[in-house]
This record gives C-alpha cells, structure tokens and sequence, in this order.
C-alpha cells in the first residue's frame, strides 16, 4: 500500500526508509472495526426507535447494548491504544480549538494526520451522547417495560423521564452525526484527503506540514485485558441487576375465583389493568355487563370486588396498570374505550381482531402471551397470522 | 397387538359409557326438579328446541338467540362475543353438561335475561336440557 511521493525520493533518495515513511497508518484495525460498527448498530437504533413499532424493541435493545459496549471498548482503547487512537493525543483544550478555528479562516491551518482539535470534540460528543443514550434507554426500558438492569429500581415516572430524555438524546445524535459527516467532507476538501478511504484501510499519506502526533505506543494487551475486565464485568452486573424481580409487577397467580367466573366468557382480565373505582363500577352493573346479563351471586360478588380492588391499577407500577389508570369517560371500565389502548393498536387491523384466532378486541390474550400475568411485555406480542374466516 | 388395542377401545367406550350413567344421575335429578317446579310429568324436546334456536327480541341486542353464541352445531364448541370457546351443549359431545345444579341455575339466570329479556320458566329449561341431551 505504501506509495512514495517524488516529493520525498528526490529530496532524499533513500526511497525504501521514505517508503515506509511517506504512507502512515493512522486508524489502527479497533479503530476501524469500532467505527463501521458504531455506524452499524447507531443505524440500526435510529431505525428501530424512530420508525419500528414494539415489535421491534428486542432489535433496538440489541443494538443499544451493542453501542455501550462499543463505546466502552473505545474507551478502554482510548486510554491503552497507539498515538491516533489515544485520547490524550488528540483531545485538545478550548484555547486550541479556537486557534484551529482561526487558522482555518485564516487559510494557515495545517493537516492533522488523526483527529484535529475540532473532529477530537466531536469524538468526544458522540462517544458521551451514546453512552447517554444506552443509559436512558435502560433506565427507560426498566422503570416502562420493567425489564433489563434497571427494572428492579426505576419507577414508571423515572422510566417515562427518561424515555424523554432518551428521544432528546437521539435526536441530539442525529444532529451530531450529520455535523460529523459534513466536517468530515469539508476536512477532505480543505485538506485534499479522503477520510472516508482513510478510514476504511487505515492509511494516510504523510505530507510535510502535517501536524505532528506525539508517538506513542499502543499496548494491546494491556488494552484487551482491561476491556476483558470491562465488559465482562459489565456483563455480569447488567445480568445480576436484570434477574432481580422487577418493581410493581404483580407475582400473585390470579384468584382462582375470579379466573373461574371471569375467564368463562373472556380473557380474565388481571385486577391491575383498571383503576378500583372502575372495578366497583362494573360490579356494581353485572346485568347489563358489555351487552350481556353477567349476575353473580351477591357473596360472589362481594368477595370478587374485594380482590379486584385490593389488586387494582393503583397497586402496580406496569406499564398497563399505568396507563389504564386513565379511563373513558363515557366508558369507565372498558379497557378497549381507552385513547391508551386504542393508540397502541392503531396499526392492528380490524381484520385480525375478527380473525377466528382473535375473535374480538378484548381477546388479550390471543396476541400477548403474558396477559395472564398482566405484565403486557412487549416482547411476548404475538399476533396470530391467519386472518381469513 | 389388534386385540389389545381393540381391548382399549372396549374399555374406553366402557369406562365413557359409565362415566355417562353416573353423570345421568344429576341430571336425572336437575330434571326432575324442574318438572315438580312446573307441575309437569315430561319435557316437550320440541319446544326446547324451538326456544333454543329461535330469534328473540326481549332481551339485549347483542345477543338475539342462544345459538349467537352457542352456534347452530351444539355438538360442536361455541365462542363467547368475547372470543372464548365455549364447550359443547349437547351432552353427547359433552357429558358435563346439566350436572352441576348451581351452574345449571347461574346459566340459565343470566343467559336468558340476555336472550328473552326475563326469567326462564321450569318447563322452559326442562324442554332445553331435554332437546339438549337427545342430540
């Protein structure tokens, strides 16, 4: 690959040690790797968070986990890699910032062969945004859909905060990338260099005037052993933390009862689902039950009524027991009326709700495996593919 | 092995037809009942089936006869508006039905205040659970 300029053979003419000279390897093979990588699994976070629906969070989960473990190999690599690759070596101070800046409106600014003091802010913006938006993702994904190393800890509130915060993230990354991108073009066209193929195979050309980087050898092991450390013992944690029982989930299998007179004609709907208030509203007109005479006997009722309430939205901290807790108006105790529900299955169409499978709206548990359990994880969707009566 | 599996089948069709008999009993027993109820001496199949089958404006829209949701084919299941399945109600297809006398009651209570918009008479859940059991 190394190609000698005429520039440094007639200078010299010593063309075998210039040889070796004139083309410098500036993003080491973890650099690279790590780079395209990032590229990958952010592409594949943004799609799948901007665009895909619930179906698709185990995907964007895999990629976020990827991305903080990404992030902190480069981090690891940051401190033990060679003279391109370490922090230290490109992460400048604001006043060499601003002198990079002038320089460039002055013309007088030269190459930096790796990052320059503007690119090793971006860097550095990038890597904290990620490791950002993996931390609000999983708090996130903890406190809402109770699973993950949070879930033990977070709240709903928490969880919903810093879904906000996670979405601001993300867009703050969008804007990050595209401002990569176009420094990067501009940096190609100011110094007349391919960045792009540099980052591919590695190599630049050394020409004289280039910024020098201080030399500084990489230890590779040094860097793949604390890396081991890192993210193994990252592993472990997130694994320990993750198998601990989640906050607000209900454990307690269903009252027999209740399964038994409520599962005869619908999916048993778990307690936590509707508010207490709802709950005694519905007991309270058995007769005209959705169209139907559902009359218990007045001991049934009482002792039914008193698990339901006792169990009911406000008792759990799910991400249905939450969001159920706001009723219809005009409809205080159908969970389908609810602008919740009926946005969460706007993409459904009403074929599937009419496919023998499914047979109506309420049927729960035709499409979520765990409905029993009330937990409503959006991992366990499973929507029945033959639609035809 | 043909004589062995034919002995299985034996059995089996033994042990169901004994299951049966001793399922007949209550039933026998909830019949009964409801004949002394009405003052009557025997069902009228019939009439059960006319009830059953038929469309009735009385009770709640959703649900204009019993076969809404029961279906025209009683040997065959059900499915509530719900979307549960609803066992069989022919005690051919399922030997269960009409021996538990709360459940018999609590059906019958509700399902026809939702179809005819009022109580059942004896007479009229005898003459059912008859046609029922003669399908």
């Amino acid at each position: 690959m190394a190609t000698t300029t005429t520039h440094d053979t007639q200078e010299h003419g010593m063309a075998a040690a210039d040889a070796a000279r004139a083309s410098v390897k500036v993003w080491d093979p973890f650099v690279r790797l790590f780079h395209w990588s990032l590229v990958a699994v952010v592409a594949t976070a943004a799609l799948t968070g901007f665009f895909a629906g619930a179906s698709w969070l185990q995907v964007h989960v895999w990629a976020g986990t990827a991305m903080a473990a990404l992030v902190v190999a480069r981090v690891v690599w940051g401190f033990t890699g060679g003279s391109y690759a370490r922090f230290s070596a490109f992460i400048r101070g604001p006043r060499q910032v601003i002198s990079h800046l002038r320089g460039i409106v002055d013309g007088t600014e030269g190459r930096h062969i790796g990052h320059n003091p503007l690119g090793a802010l971006m860097i550095v913006a990038l890597l904290a945004t990620a490791a950002l938006l993996a931390l609000t993702g999983a708090v996130a994904l903890g406190g809402m859909f109770k699973f993950g190393p949070f879930a033990f800890l977070a709240d709903f509130a928490s969880g919903r905060l810093a879904r906000e915060l996670h979405s601001l993230l993300a867009w703050g990354l969008v804007l990050l990338v595209a401002l990569h991108v176009a420094g990067a073009v501009f940096e190609g066209w100011r110094t007349r260099d391919n960045l792009m193929r540099a980052m591919v195979t590695g190599a630049k050309q050394r020409r004289p005037g280039d910024y020098p980087a201080p030399r500084l050898a990489a230890r590779p092991m040094l860097g793949l052993a604390v890396g081991v450390v890192f993210l193994g013992g990252g592993a472990a944690s997130v694994s320990t933390l993750a198998s601990r029982p989640p906050l607000g989930v209900p454990t307690a299998p269903l009252d027999a009862v209740y399964a038994d007179e409520c599962g005869a004609c619908h999916t048993a709907y778990h307690p936590s689902l509707l508010p207490a208030a709802s709950w005694r509203a519905l007991f309270a007109n058995l007769g005209d039950h959705f169209g139907e005479d559902a009359t218990l006997p007045p001991e049934t009722v009482a002792k039914l009524e008193a698990y339901v309430t006792a169990n009911a939205a406000e008792d759990f901290d799910t991400l249905p027991a939450n969001a159920f807790r706001r009723t219809a108006a005009d409809a205080p105790y159908q969970i389908t009326a609810t602008r919740f529900w009926k946005w969460m299955h706007a993409g459904i169409s009403d074929a599937v709700f009419k496919s023998p499978a499914v047979g109506a709206r309420g049927n729960c548990a035709a499409c979520h495996r765990d409905a029993a359990t009330g937990r409503f994880d959006p991992r366990r969707i499973d929507i029945p593919q033959e639609i035809t009566r | 092995m043909m004589h062995k599996r034919k002995l299985a089948v034996l059995a089996a069709i033994a042990a169901l037809a004994g299951a049966t008999a001793v399922m007949a009993g209550p039933r026998d027993d909830i019949l009964a009942g409801y004949a002394a109820e009405a003052g009557v001496t025997a069902f009228d199949a019939a009439a059960g089936k006319a009830l059953f089958t038929g469309t009735h404006t009385g009770g709640k829209p959703e649900t204009p006869s019993c076969t809404t949701c029961h279906t025209g084919n009683l040997t065959g299941p059900g499915k509530t508006r719900a979307g549960k399945v609803i066992e069989p109600m022919a005690v051919s297809a399922n030997p269960q039905r009409f021996t538990d006398p709360a459940k018999v009651e609590k059906w019958f209570g509700r399902n026809c205040r939702s179809v005819l918009g009022r109580e059942c008479s004896a007479k009229e859940k005898g003459d059912v659970i008859t046609w029922l059991s003669s399908l």
